[in-house]
């Protein structure tokens, strides 16, 4: 059912592991929208292991570095943050064609969609303190220890918020199709008002959000996934994105649709040994939204370029842009009042 | 506006036409094919209303460029208020739209660098307008 990726699969590994190795089981599912993810068991000397495959795909909704992903996870397995082993990297691609890794599989817990009512409802508060705890922790971690360090720019602290606003207004100036009033009115406001520098230059995962990792049902989150867009940076970067409204789908009252504001931010505090700063954190909430409108510019683009092949680039260019200019909207209106 | 209605029902005709690859999960093809019914379910939603949306946010923002004489040095706002839209298909809104667009984008870089905090409130408003009149509600895919 799999010959072509099960089999390239089988002889890299046999190569790498230097043991026969027979694939079982694999088959795609979603994980991103940069990186085609598969699961499969890799049965070595009568043992089966569980295990994850994320390939480069032949063209990708955000430009990525596997590089900085892999030692992503490397950086925090094992360090109260439930990122997935990582355990193989190929950048040459080799018996797949095209650069790929394998991480291990986390079997406890699933993913739930951000968009689905209640998602984590009747656990919620239980989760949110794993959820916002785990962020706390990535924040307050000494990057310059981490093997992410070696592949990581290190942004002076006070060019942090620049860099990142150069880079997603950039990317809506190349890829908007549609005049973007709204965006483009909030990346003027944020220019006008830079935010002090950051506090500390941390890791910043970069896509922390509800929907972006595995849970138990029970309110423990097992996995952290999804560290394609990793980088050094301010820590209320990641606080920003996971507070955005629309990881909140239909609450107004907790969010990521897990906890209270000020308890999520408490929480936060706690873990991360880091003072949450309202001020600072005004400039990057309405970056969160300029930045996801970017991916979402981007998306419509690569759903159109892409011959309107893949529905979740067309959900995403569409659902999700049109309501974070509904966001945006109310953001401005706040902040002209 | 994109993806325009077309270009969603085209990918929801392509997702639905496509034999699943060898390497796809059940999960994956039911992820997929889930998310191909919302997609039209939405594509329903805004066909009948695409049009009306259009007309109403470029009638909308030609009242704003009626009013914004003090940022209008050389009455090009004022020109372009006063056309209406007479060809009523999608794609000849999306074009006036579009133009439109343009212009309130260099109207608020206008009104920002002038620093008339009054008329900015006006512009934000009509954001607010705007991303109200083109809100989706998620598919029952």
């Amino acid at each position: 059912m799999s010959a072509p990726i099960a089999t390239g699969l089988a002889a890299y590994l046999t190569r790498a592991w230097g043991e026969p190795v027979g694939i079982e089981a694999l088959s795609r599912i979603s994980g991103g929208a940069s990186r085609e993810t598969y699961r499969f068991d890799a049965v070595v000397g009568g043992r089966r292991r569980p295990l994850i495959l994320r390939r480069d795909p032949p063209g990708s909704l955000i430009e990525t570095d596997r590089r900085s992903e892999f030692l992503a996870l490397k950086s925090f397995h094992g360090r109260g943050v439930a990122a997935p082993e990582p355990l193989i990297l190929e950048d040459e691609g080799a018996e797949l064609e095209r650069p790929f890794f394998i991480m291990a599989r986390i079997e406890s817990g699933a993913a739930s969609s951000p968009f689905a009512p209640d998602p984590y409802a009747p656990h919620a508060a239980e989760l949110g303190a794993d959820f916002f705890g785990a962020l706390g922790r990535i924040a307050g971690a000494d990057a310059a220890s981490l093997p992410i360090a070696e592949v990581c720019e290190a942004p002076a602290l006070d060019a942090c918020w620049r860099r990142e606003l150069d880079y997603w207004s950039g990317v809506i100036e190349a890829d908007e199709q549609h005049p973007q009033p709204i965006v483009r009115a909030a990346i003027r406001w944020l220019a006008r008002h830079p935010p002090p520098p950051a506090a500390k230059l941390a890791v910043v995962h970069g896509d922390y959000r509800s929907g972006n990792f595995l849970h138990d049902g029970a309110g423990r989150m097992t996995a952290v996934l999804d560290w394609e867009m990793v980088h050094l940076g301010d820590p209320l970067e990641d606080l920003g994105w996971a507070m955005d409204p629309l990881w909140s789908h239909g609450e107004s009252g907790r969010v990521a649709g897990v906890l209270p504001r000020a308890e999520a931010i408490a929480v936060w505090e706690t873990a991360s040994g880091l003072t949450f700063d309202p001020a600072a954190f005004v400039w990057w909430e309405l970056f969160a939204s300029v930045k996801g409108q970017a991916i979402w510019t981007s998306a419509a683009k690569a759903y159109r370029d892409g011959g309107f092949r893949e529905p979740i680039l067309c959900f995403s260019g569409w659902y999700t842009a049109r309501r974070h200019d509904e966001i945006l909207a109310a953001k401005l209106t706040e902040l002209t009042a | 506006m994109t993806p325009s209605v077309r270009d969603v029902l085209q990918g929801v005709a392509i997702a639905l036409s496509t034999p699943p690859s060898p390497d796809a999960g059940v999960a994956f093809d039911a992820s997929r094919t889930g998310l191909a019914a919302s997609l039209a379910m939405m594509a329903a939603a805004e066909g009948e209303r695409a049009a009306a949306a259009a007309i109403a946010e470029n009638a909308d923002i030609r009242a704003l460029f009626a009013a914004a004489s003090a940022h209008d040095p050389d009455g090009e706002l004022a020109a372009a208020a006063r056309q209406t839209d007479t060809d009523l298909s999608v794609p000849a809104l999306d074009a006036a739209n579009a133009g439109l667009r343009r212009r309130l984008i260099a109207l608020h870089e206008r009104v920002e660098v002038a620093n008339d905090a009054d008329f900015e409130r006006k512009i934000v408003a009509l954001y607010v307008r705007m991303a109200e009149g083109r809100r989706l509600a998620l598919g029952l895919g």
